[in-house]
C-alpha cells in the first residue's frame, strides 16, 4: 500500500507529466516553424530532421519580405515585395473591419440590452447566420460585388469581414452590456447626459475590458480569414492567408523555408497585440468584470 | 424650489399593478418620506417622478406643469440612488463635475462649486480617490454632492442609507436633516424603514399594494394609525396587538381575549359586538411591582436596555405584548412572574376584522 503522500507525489508526478507531452504537441509546430524559418534550403526536406538548425540564415526572411535576391541561395523567389504590402493590406482590412464591428455590434447590443431591439429568438438567428457555411454565399457574393465594383477592393473586403463579424461582436458585448447596472446609466441621465453621451462616457469605458477581448477575438477571424479573401480579391488586394498559399506552388513545390519566415510574420502582430491589452484580456474573458 | 403633483397617477408592469391611482400634492421645501414594505410601490412612485418610468394613466406635475413627457434631465430633479451609482471610472472629482460638464459650465466655475460642494458634505480629502477607494459612507457622501453640485429644485432618494450600517445610516441621516434644512428644497424620500421615516419627515405617506394607505406628520401616524398595517407598521418595539372581540353588557361594551378582558371606554360604546383586534403602544403600558393592575400576565423575558426596559409578556399568542419601564427598576424581574399592567385608555386602538380603525382616527393628544 502506498501512503498518502506518495500517492499525492504520485499523481502529481503524472499530472505534469500529463502536461508536459501535451505542450510538446501544442508548441511543436511553433517551434519547426520558427526554426525552419532559420534553416538553408538543403535542411528543409532533409532526414533525420534537422532540429536547431545550422547554420542559422536570415535570407528566407529577406528573401520573402523584401525581395532580395542574393540573399536567396535557390531561386525560389516567388514574388518579390508582395509580402510587405499584404500585411499593410491585412492590417488595414482587419483593424477597420474589427473596429467596425465592435463599434456597430457594441450599439446594437445596448440596444438589445437596454430596448430588447432584438427577442431572444432574433438573437439566435443573428448568430445562426454564422452558421451558413461561407462558400454557399461566396458565388452570388462575389456577383454583387462585381456589379458594385467591390471586387479585388479593400473597401469591399472590409465590408464583408465587417457583415460576417458583427453577430460576434452583438453577442460578445451584450453580456458585458447586461452587467453594466441600469442605475449608473439612470445616474448620469438625470444629471444630464443624452443618451449618447452616456453610452460613449459611461457605458462603454465601463465595458473596456470586454471590448478589447472582443476585438482581439474578432481580430484573428479577420487577419486569419482565407475563404473569402480568396474569392473576392484576386490581384489587387491581397492579405497574408492569400499570400501564404502561394508558397506551395505546383511548379516550385513547397518553399518550407519561405513559407514559415512569412507564417513567423502573420503571427508575430497578433502575439504582440495580445501581448498588449493582456490585462484587459483577462478581465474581459472572465465575464463578470464590471465592478459597482 | 418645485411643488410636485402626483394625479391619478397609476404603473401597470404587463399585468401586475405596481401603483394604482396615486394622488399627492407635495408642497415646495417639504421633506416626504414614502415609506411601506418592499413592493409596495413606492420607488415606482419615485422613478416615476424622475422620469424613468412611464406612467400607465395619470399625471406629473412640477410646479403645475405636466411633465410626463419630458426626459429625466429635462426636469430639474436630482436623485440619490441605493445603489450610490457612481460612475466607476471616474474619480471622486470627476464624479461630482459630471452633472456640471453636462450643462456646460466652464471649467473654472465647475472647479469652484465642486469644492464648494465638497466642503459641505465634508468629502474634500476624497476628491482625487476612485469610487472603488470610498468606505459605503464616503460613497453616499459622494453621490450626495454628485446631487448637490446642480442644484436641483428637488431631490429625489431612493433608499439611499439601507446599504449601510447602522451607525453610519444614523450620522448620514442627521446629515440629509442638516442638508435640508439648509437647502430649503424639495425632499422627497423613499425607504421601507419607519424610523428614518419618523425622524427625517415633515410628511409621511404609507404605501401599500401601490396605494396610499395614510399620510401625515410622523406624529400622527404614530398616534392615530387609520388602521392595523399602519399600526403594526410603525414604531420599535411595534404596537401591542391583541386579537379578540368587542361584547356589548349591559349598557358597557368590553374587551374579551382568551387571556385577558377589559373595559373599553366610552366612546367605544357605538362599536359593533364582533371580532376585533385591541392595540396599545407599549409605552402606554404600565407595569407595577405587586400593584394593582386591569390584566395581569406572567413575563416571558426581560430586556434591559439601560434608559429603559422591556418586559415581555405571555398573552396567549406567539407575539410577546410588550411594556416599557423607564430605568432598571424592573430588570431583576423573574421570568414567569405574574404582574399587573394597567392600560393608558386614551391611547387603545382598535381594529375591525378587515383593519380598518373603529372609531376612527382621533387628533393626536386629545383624550
Amino acid at each position: 500500500m502506498m501512503r498518502k503522500s506518495q500517492r499525492r507525489r504520485m499523481s502529481a508526478i503524472v499530472r505534469y507529466l500529463v502536461l508536459t507531452v501535451w505542450a510538446v504537441i501544442a508548441f511543436f509546430p511553433i517551434y519547426w516553424m520558427i526554426s525552419t524559418s532559420f534553416k538553408v534550403d538543403t535542411q528543409w526536406f532533409a532526414w533525420p530532421p534537422v532540429y536547431f538548425p545550422h547554420p542559422l540564415t536570415l535570407s528566407n526572411y529577406l528573401n520573402v519580405w523584401f525581395g532580395a535576391e542574393e540573399y536567396a541561395a535557390t531561386q525560389y523567389a516567388i514574388s518579390s515585395q508582395k509580402p510587405l504590402i499584404s500585411l499593410l493590406n491585412s492590417t488595414i482590412i482587419a483593424t477597420a473591419s474589427t473596429f467596425l464591428s465592435v463599434l456597430f455590434g457594441s450599439l446594437m447590443a445596448y440596444g438589445v440590452s437596454r430596448y430588447r431591439i432584438l427577442s431572444e429568438a432574433r438573437m439566435f438567428q443573428l448568430l445562426m447566420l454564422r452558421m451558413i457555411p461561407p462558400i454557399v454565399v461566396v458565388a452570388p457574393l462575389s456577383l454583387y460585388y462585381s456589379a458594385l465594383g467591390l471586387l479585388d477592393s479593400m473597401t469591399g473586403l472590409i465590408l464583408i469581414y465587417f457583415l460576417t463579424t458583427l453577430p460576434y461582436a452583438v453577442w460578445m458585448t451584450k453580456s458585458f452590456i447586461d452587467e453594466v447596472p441600469r442605475e449608473i446609466e439612470q445616474a448620469a441621465e438625470i444629471l444630464g447626459a443624452t443618451r449618447w453621451r452616456t453610452i460613449f462616457e459611461i457605458v462603454l469605458p465601463l465595458i473596456r475590458s470586454g471590448l478589447v477581448a472582443t476585438f482581439l477575438f474578432i481580430l484573428i477571424l479577420t487577419w486569419s480569414e482565407y475563404l473569402l479573401a480568396l474569392i473576392i480579391t484576386k490581384t489587387q488586394v491581397t492579405t497574408l492567408p492569400i499570400e501564404l498559399s502561394k508558397y506551395q506552388g505546383t511548379t516550385e513545390g513547397r518553399v518550407y523555408g519561405r513559407q514559415a519566415a512569412l507564417s513567423v510574420g502573420i503571427t508575430i502582430p497578433l502575439i504582440i497585440v495580445g501581448l498588449m491589452i493582456r490585462k484587459h484580456l483577462a478581465r474581459g474573458f472572465s465575464f463578470g468584470m464590471v465592478r459597482r | 424650489m418645485a411643488c410636485i403633483e402626483l394625479v391619478d397617477l397609476s404603473k401597470a408592469f404587463g399585468t401586475v399593478v405596481a401603483v394604482k391611482n396615486l394622488s399627492l400634492a407635495i408642497e415646495d421645501g417639504e421633506f416626504v418620506v414614502l415609506v411601506g414594505p418592499s413592493g409596495c410601490g413606492k420607488t415606482t412612485t419615485l422613478r416615476m417622478i424622475a422620469g424613468f418610468e412611464d406612467p400607465t394613466a395619470g399625471e406629473v406635475r412640477i410646479d403645475g406643469r405636466v411633465v410626463n413627457d419630458l426626459e429625466p434631465r429635462d426636469r430639474g430633479l436630482g436623485m440619490v440612488f441605493q445603489t450610490h451609482a457612481l460612475f466607476p471610472h471616474k474619480t471622486v472629482k470627476q464624479n461630482i463635475e459630471f452633472g456640471l460638464r453636462m450643462k456646460r459650465i466652464p471649467a473654472p466655475e465647475r472647479a469652484q462649486r465642486v469644492r464648494q460642494v465638497a466642503d459641505l458634505v465634508g468629502i474634500s480629502h476624497l476628491l482625487d480617490k476612485m469610487p472603488n477607494q470610498c468606505s459605503g459612507g464616503e460613497s453616499q457622501r459622494v453621490a450626495l454632492a454628485r446631487t448637490l453640485v446642480t442644484n436641483p429644485s428637488t431631490f429625489l432618494l431612493d433608499e439611499p442609507l439601507s446599504n449601510l450600517d447602522a451607525k453610519l445610516r444614523r450620522e448620514l441621516r442627521a446629515e440629509c436633516d442638516r442638508l435640508h434644512q439648509t437647502l430649503k428644497r424639495t425632499f422627497i424620500y423613499v425607504t421601507h424603514d419607519q424610523e428614518e421615516a419618523m425622524t427625517l419627515a415633515d410628511r409621511i405617506v404609507v404605501m401599500r399594494s401601490g396605494e396610499i394607505v395614510q399620510i401625515g406628520s410622523p406624529m400622527e401616524i404614530y398616534s392615530n394609525p387609520v388602521n392595523y398595517f399602519v399600526a403594526d407598521f410603525f414604531g420599535s418595539p411595534s404596537m401591542n396587538l391583541i386579537a379578540g372581540e368587542i361584547v356589548h353588557e349591559n349598557d358597557a361594551v368590553r374587551f374579551r381575549s382568551p387571556c385577558f378582558e377589559l373595559a373599553l371606554p366610552e366612546h367605544f360604546k357605538t362599536a359593533t359586538s364582533g371580532a376585533t383586534t385591541l392595540g396599545i403602544r407599549p409605552e402606554h403600558v404600565r407595569v407595577s411591582l405587586g400593584g394593582n393592575g386591569e390584566i395581569e400576565l406572567p413575563v416571558r423575558l426581560v430586556e434591559p436596555l439601560g434608559r429603559d426596559t422591556l418586559l415581555y409578556f405571555d398573552a396567549g399568542v406567539a407575539r410577546a405584548f410588550i411594556a416599557i419601564s423607564a430605568g432598571l427598576d424592573m430588570a431583576e424581574v423573574k421570568i414567569g412572574a405574574r404582574m399587573a399592567l394597567s392600560l393608558d385608555r386614551r391611547r387603545l386602538c382598535l381594529f375591525a376584522a378587515d383593519g380598518g380603525r373603529i372609531g376612527g382616527p382621533r387628533r393626536a393628544g386629545t383624550a
